[in-house]
């Protein structure tokens, strides 16, 4: 018996020492990829390029904030994130961090004191980021950027997830990849694409879905589920590979025009998608935006070609988009204006046709279709009725620079109808999606109001 | 249009009857979502006194009488339009230049020279007008029959009724607002029902038949929609 409790004794006092090495023990940082010579200098602009493909501008400035210096509320399933000040002020910002110091924040998640990041930075994602970029970015925020003075506020999560010591062990299931960037050697410009997507433009962050840990499944294109559509915050990221990819159908000049302008001739950008449009993409110069819509393009070996230049200077002849025979029959029965017609095609009669028009395809570059449209037939349907009750905005972009709005039919429908219209348009020009249930507007109407 | 002897005035049937909205209403199908609102006998005016109500239920009812093919401006409650536009800033005149100097007398070219607003034209015009009736027809505007009453409006239309240049554009206040109050959204109180849209053929606040231009000859057959979201 004496032996066994001190077995025992001898086994938690183990694993206590295990547990405060693991708490106080300093995380290993990870090396740098190359060695840069000392007197290493980043191109013209190379600096602010890598600051906007890395879109970090949109969460580390509060809407009435100076720039990059933080104190933007980051919603997460765990709680409000603060984004910190990353101006070189030495008091509030990072003006004391070494460029090791801003390596380890960016690709290993661990700022100089030891505390653990929580991954709503994508630490997983800048990880695969080159030496040069981070030098760059680096030499950029130290030297070009004012120093702000503004205190980072307290993020307090909830218990457990105020213990970021256990970020620790998420950091083991979730940076199992290699620091820096290996190109697929398909093309220049896919290559481009490709580190564009993967690690600046940490498009899989949202785009890929989240495993068990809440981390991203798959962070390359080695990974089959790596930008296979994810969701955020009640938002469907849609999926960029694939059959069910709502880019399929688009071009590369088409999907390029999308990232730079945040409209083409499919679809416009809502939501997050609008806000990385609006700080980051349209900033890119337009052989970066072709190069990512390349690699993305490329991912399901399609053949194409690479465009010349982005949303090209008017005029630009849009034809008018016809019914394909998937909408036949629904933009039939609108264009009859048969008084039998289901509530759903009456209510769009009423509120959407004019813009959307009886074939669903909107008009090119201004209203979307609705038509195999990601927001409207997705697994998520808070957004598409968001949309109907608040109406939408799409940010003006230095290549087309009108605000498209839509007005917002909270006042002009009731819940039911707005059900019944969401359900009608997720059915509709062969669309194949549930039906909406009141209870669901109600509660998207509830939440705005508490706003 | 005058009724036959011996038989209920038509007019006098449905008006301010809620059964008149019903009834004559085909709007007020199955699809309209509004309730059936409070009925013209019931309803409490925002503005007018219970003389001038009586007087703008008579002489709405002739000026659109319900006769007709289509809905009268009692149906489609022209008398609450009137009334809650009267009480609003279209009647206090809110957003005009009402400053002065006025010259009530100027030519008619010249526009709104009164310094009274719409609502103190009414207020001041109907007692006027009445009085005219009394002597002229032997009863005030809402008693007489309705050949009186067509007569005494034609006379006010004429300008042979004297009023004073105050109050002198009250005719083309009333034909006017009685118009807006058959025609307008029925936000506003009256177009109830959205009947005089239906009566016209007019869809209302859709705004999209762009396949329908190129139809001749082909009735479109969707009937109308309100600002507030109301089928009919």
């Amino acid at each position: 018996m004496k032996t066994f409790l001190r077995i025992l004794a001898g086994l938690v006092l183990v694993g206590v020492i295990a547990l405060l090495a693991f708490i106080f023990v300093p995380v290993q940082r990870t090396e740098p990829t190359t060695e840069l010579a000392a007197d290493w200098q980043a191109a013209e602009g190379q600096g602010e390029l890598v600051l906007d493909a890395g879109d970090c501008v949109a969460c580390h400035t509060s809407d009435d904030g100076e720039s990059l210096a933080g104190g933007r509320a980051i919603a997460s399933p765990m709680g409000t994130i603060w984004s910190t000040n990353i101006t070189p002020d030495a008091e509030t910002g990072i003006g004391n961090w070494s460029f090791a110091d801003f390596r380890a924040a960016m690709i290993d998640g661990v700022t100089p004191n030891g505390t653990h990041l929580y991954p709503a930075m994508p630490y997983e994602n800048y990880r695969l980021m080159t030496e040069e970029d981070m030098r760059a970015l680096y030499d950029y925020l130290m030297t070009e950027v004012e120093p702000v003075s503004a205190a980072n506020k307290d993020t307090n999560l909830d218990f457990p997830f105020n213990q970021r010591w256990g970020i620790r062990a998420w950091n083991w299931l979730a940076l199992t990849h290699d620091a820096g960037f290996t190109p697929a050697g398909v093309s220049d410009a896919q290559d481009r694409g490709q580190y564009l997507v993967e690690s600046l433009g940490h498009c899989g962050a949202c785009h890929t879905p989240r495993n068990t840990f809440m981390a991203q499944d798959g962070v390359t294109a080695e990974s089959e589920s790596f930008l296979a559509g994810g969701v955020v915050g009640g938002w469907n990221a849609p999926a960029l590979r694939g059959d069910d990819a709502g880019i399929k159908g688009w071009t590369v000049s088409e999907l390029a025009d999308y990232l730079a302008t945040g409209r083409n001739a499919h679809s416009t950008a809502n939501g997050e998608m609008a806000l990385v449009v609006e700080h980051s993409l349209q900033k890119l110069p337009d052989s970066d935006n072709i190069a990512i819509a390349a690699y993305l393009k490329g991912m399901d070996g399609d053949a194409f070609d690479l465009p010349e230049e982005v949303a090209a200077a008017g005029p630009i002849a849009t034809p008018e988009a016809e019914a394909d025979d998937a909408g036949a029959a629904t933009a039939e029965l609108l264009v009859s204006a048969d008084p039998d017609m289901p509530l759903g095609a009456r209510l769009y009669s009423d509120n959407c046709l004019g813009c959307h028009f009886a074939s669903g395809k909107g008009a090119p570059g201004i209203f979307p279709e609705l038509q195999g449209n990601g927001l409207v037939v997705g697994s998520e349907v808070s957004p598409l009725i968001s949309v109907i009750l608040n109406g939408a905005e799409v940010p003006p972009t230095a290549k087309r620079p009108m605000t498209l709005r839509m007005q917002g039919y909270a006042d002009r429908l009731s819940d039911d109808e707005v059900a019944e219209l969401a359900t009608w348009l997720r059915g509709a020009w062969g669309n194949d999606a549930g039906a909406v249930a009141p209870e669901a507007v109600a509660e998207v109407r509830d939440s705005d109001s508490a706003h | 249009m005058t009724d036959l002897p011996g038989y209920p005035s038509r007019r006098n049937f449905l008006k301010g009857s809620a059964a008149g909205f019903a009834l004559t209403g085909i709007a007020a199908s199955a699809e309209a979502q509004t309730e059936a609102p409070v009925s013209l006998d019931e309803y409490q005016t925002e503005y007018l006194n219970e003389a001038e109500w009586a007087f703008i239920m008579a002489a709405t009812a002739r000026l659109i009488p319900s006769e007709g093919d289509g809905p009268g401006a009692i149906e489609t409650r022209v008398p609450v339009f009137i009334d809650r536009q009267l009480a609003s800033d279209y009647g206090t005149a809110d957003d005009w230049y009402m400053e002065g100097p006025h010259d009530a007398d100027a030519e008619p070219n010249r526009g709104w020279q009164t310094p009274l607003n719409p609502a103190e034209v009414y207020r001041q015009a109907i007692p006027v007008f009445d009085a005219w009736c009394q002597d002229t027809h032997g009863a005030g505007f809402a008693e007489l029959d309705e050949e009186r009453q067509d007569a005494a409006l034609t006379s006010l239309s004429n300008g042979d009724v004297a009023l004073a240049p105050e109050v002198r554009d009250f005719w083309s206040l009333l034909l006017s607002n009685t118009k807006e109050g058959y025609f307008a959204d029925p936000q506003y109180g009256g177009n109830a029902g959205m009947q005089s849209w239906v009566y016209i053929g007019f869809p209302g606040a859709r705004a999209a038949y762009r396949e329908w231009p190129e139809r001749h000859n082909i009735e479109y057959p969707l009937g109308p929609v309100s600002i507030s979201g109301e089928r009919a």
